[in-house]
């Protein structure tokens, strides 16, 4: 069983990641938009995975991305994004990112994914 | 200079008129003195020294006559030069602001729409001057208020299709919770379910051809093709629709040429295309009918065809059947689930990747859609089935 902190800023869409990956045996930990995400983990919160939404207002799951990897963090990250291509998606290629889900989600591959990543 | 000449040439002419009449009235009188007798010898020097007179008189004047021809001539000479030379600074002055014009002309039609003339010269080709920069300023702000409606409309399609995604995502995601606890919805609750969930397919399809049509407008319908081997690709996608297919009882074929050289293609973009004339041969297609799809060589391109023997395109339908929102006979509107978008983005995916894609049909029989691609130069590493496969997977991810 895996810890996954997931950022997304529609609730609906937090409910129903967390509901899959919850019946899917996961520990689900959820954040609002990209600042929370580093608040929880500056505040003790480990996760084996990130599923961060790559457009969050205050703080996107990209930019909350470079600073954890700028402090070092080797955390495996999933970016969520609404756009068809990771080129479309204005992502940094010079970012670590263990790949990208589109919405919407197609969650037989998103569990297979998180699965390969958190095993 | 010449008609003063021809003035004093005038005057000169009636004074020797003048002279001439009065020589033969002085000669005259002296002949009739002779006749009368009244005079002898006197009369007849007089006769004599008339006639001498009069010869000198028109030597005179046949001189002054050579002398006025010859002022004229040069006259006439000066005339014609200093007309010629006006002529000519004319011409000249006319030249550089024509060709001017000719040159930022076809500057501007060639696309330069900062194209622009000096306006000087003659008042006609200043105004001229004037005209054509008017116009040229008009086309350049026509040209840059389209681009910037291009832009505008491609940002919205982009945004439109990015915000409609996320509860999109929501609706479907709750759909397939439903779906997972099936066994404990009635028939009647899993059958609504699954409208659903079809009409959250089909949303996501609409965006996808929207946003895939955006990009090819603004040119950026990125491809990237590898040397890819046909057979396995038309295998997939003939695997995949077989069940649809097969749930409307129609037969489903495949013809591939043995030996088919690779093909310089983005695999899951030709899927694309082979996806969607599959499916527009099988939603148009009756119940029973026959669907083909074959793939041989033409010269330097692989052609790939999918064929049926379904009801076929009425030919006024047939030329526009590639344009957006084009959809064969209306009143299958309410049974065919596509876009309207699917046979334009066809198109403009074939065209990306330098080839090509038409069709032929006749009512009654059935339609033929010939999808021609190049082959790859270089014979690459054979981009197999399942390959193309985990190309597909990366891509969607």
């Amino acid at each position: 069983m895996a810890t996954i902190l997931v950022a997304d800023d529609s609730e609906t869409i937090l409910l129903l990641m967390r509901t899959r990956l919850e019946m899917a045996g996961h520990a689900v930990a959820t954040a609002a938009d990209g600042q929370e995400v580093l608040d929880q983990i500056a505040n003790g919160t480990v996760p084996d995975l990130l599923l961060l939404d790559a457009m969050m207002p205050r703080k996107s799951g990209i930019d909350a991305l470079r600073e954890l990897r700028d402090a070092g963090s080797e955390i495996p990250a999933l970016i969520v994004s609404a756009h068809q291509n990771p080129g479309d998606a204005d992502a940094p290629t010079d970012l670590a990112i263990d790949g990208y889900i589109t919405k919407p989600i197609d969650f037989d591959r998103l569990l297979e994914t998180v699965a390969e990543l958190t095993a | 200079m010449a008609v003063i000449g021809v003035g004093r040439f005038i005057q000169q002419r009636q004074d020797f008129e003048d002279s001439i009449a009065r020589s033969y009235q002085v000669e005259m009188v002296a002949r009739e003195r002779i006749a009368r007798g009244t005079s002898g010898e006197k009369a007849r020097a007089v006769v004599v020294q008339q006639a001498q007179r009069r010869d000198e008189l028109r030597d005179e004047i046949s001189g002054d006559t050579r002398d006025t021809a010859l002022l004229v001539a040069a006259g006439l000479l000066a005339g014609l030069t200093g007309a010629l030379l006006l002529f000519s600074g004319l011409i000249s002055s006319l030249r550089r602001p024509l060709e001017q014009l000719v040159d930022a002309a076809g500057r501007l039609a060639a696309g330069d729409r900062s194209a622009r003339v000096e306006v000087g010269g003659l008042s006609e080709t200043a105004t001229l001057g004037n005209a054509f920069n008017e116009m040229a300023e008009e086309l350049e702000q026509e040209e840059a208020r389209r681009a910037e409606l291009d832009r505008l409309k491609d940002e919205f399609v982009l945004t439109a299709s990015h915000e409609l995604r996320s509860p999109l995502t929501s609706v479907q995601g709750f759909a397939e919770l439903l779906m997972l606890e099936r066994e404990s919805l009635t028939p009647r609750q899993a059958e609504t379910v699954e409208v659903i969930l079809d009409n959250c397919r089909h949303l996501v399809r609409l965006l996808n051809d929207l946003l895939d049509l955006a990009r090819s407008d603004a040119g950026r319908l990125s491809i990237q093709p590898q040397p890819t081997e046909v057979a396995p690709l038309v295998e997939d996608v003939v695997r995949t629709m077989r069940a649809q297919t097969e749930a409307s009882g129609q037969a489903l074929s495949e013809a591939v040429d043995p030996g088919l050289p690779p093909i310089e293609v983005e695999p899951d973009r030709i899927r694309q295309i082979l996806v969607n004339l599959i499916t527009n041969a099988h939603e148009y297609s009756p119940e029973g009918a026959s669907i083909g799809v074959s793939a041989r060589t033409i010269g330097a391109e692989v052609e790939i065809t999918v064929s049926d023997n379904g009801p076929g395109i009425p030919e006024e339908q047939l030329e526009r059947i590639f344009e957006r929102f084009t959809r064969g006979d209306a009143g299958l509107t309410q049974r065919v689930g596509g876009t309207g978008l699917g046979l334009a983005i066809s198109k403009s995916l074939a065209e990306a990747h330098g080839g090509s894609i038409g069709a032929e049909s006749t009512v009654g029989q059935g339609s033929t859609f010939r999808l021609r691609l190049p082959v790859a130069t270089a014979p690459g590493p054979a981009a197999d089935g399942a390959a193309s496969q985990g190309q597909a997977t990366a891509e969607a991810g």
